[in-house]
């Protein structure tokens, strides 16, 4: 099994639930609203305020990037359902502009389905995670 | 090249402190959520209450794996209450990630 975690933007939530449930995947967790910030070394907004010569941009330049609000999306899948879920991801996200997001495969262990207490471990998810066709 | 997930738990007011040490240190990339936990002294007595839920943040970072322990210490350095450190300070969780994509390109990352 493993943990597919995704960071995306706040307004691409509802398509991709679609996208995951049209995969296969019914199941995930998502994370209300979180603050990420990433590469981007510039914040254009307040670099384009300092040129026009706003004094609130200007004394704001020495920063660093600001942290902007994001989703966080954390689906547990079956191996083979690891490359399907991180396209259906990025089909949806990707604008092509930075901010876009990140998306990390990490791997579980175990999983155990708290109504049964049944427990699965190794590639496939199996009962427990059945709503991914495994 | 191998990389690692670092998830921090730090105290609310040391999180400014910690996410400037890394972008310092060469690391800008974060995540940060806003949680509620307890440790292992069982939450926080004051008298006859107990706050067994106090607030948190939860940093999360992915990194290469050759650069773990310069990053944990800067995260330790910076989340520390003073030079001692106290209950309360929080832990930190490094994991295996295996890949890493980036949306806005749809490539994987090496």
């Amino acid at each position: 099994m493993k943990e597919v975690m995704a960071v995306i933007r706040i307004n691409k939530i509802n398509k991709t639930k679609k996208a995951l449930s049209e995969v296969g995947i019914s199941a995930f967790t998502a994370t209300g609203k979180i603050l990420g910030r990433g590469k981007g070394m510039v914040d254009y907004r307040i670099l384009h305020g300092a040129e026009n010569g706003h004094p609130e941009a200007i004394s704001q330049l020495g920063d660093g990037p600001r942290l902007v609000p994001k989703r966080l999306i954390t689906v547990i899948v079956s191996d083979n359902f690891v490359e399907r879920t991180v396209k259906a991801i990025i089909d949806v996200n990707q604008t092509g502009n930075s901010g876009d997001g990140k998306i990390f495969v990490m791997p579980i262990l175990e999983a155990t389905r708290v109504r049964t207490g049944e427990t699965v471990k190794g590639e496939s998810g199996g009962g427990v995670l059945d709503s991914s066709g495994a | 090249m191998p990389m690692l997930m670092i998830r921090s738990i730090v105290r609310p007011e040391k999180t400014d402190a910690v996410l400037a040490g890394l972008l310092d240190a060469g690391y800008p990339a974060v995540t940060k959520v806003a949680v509620f936990g307890r440790g292992k002294q069982r939450g926080l007595k004051v008298g006859e209450v107990t706050y067994d839920e106090l607030p948190k943040e939860l940093l999360i970072t992915v990194i290469p794996e050759k650069d773990k322990d310069f990053v944990l210490k800067t995260i330790i350095e910076n989340a520390k209450t003073k030079d001692s450190g106290a209950f309360g300070d929080g832990k930190i969780f490094v994991s295996p990630v295996l890949e890493v994509y980036t949306v806005s390109s749809g490539v994987k990352e090496e």
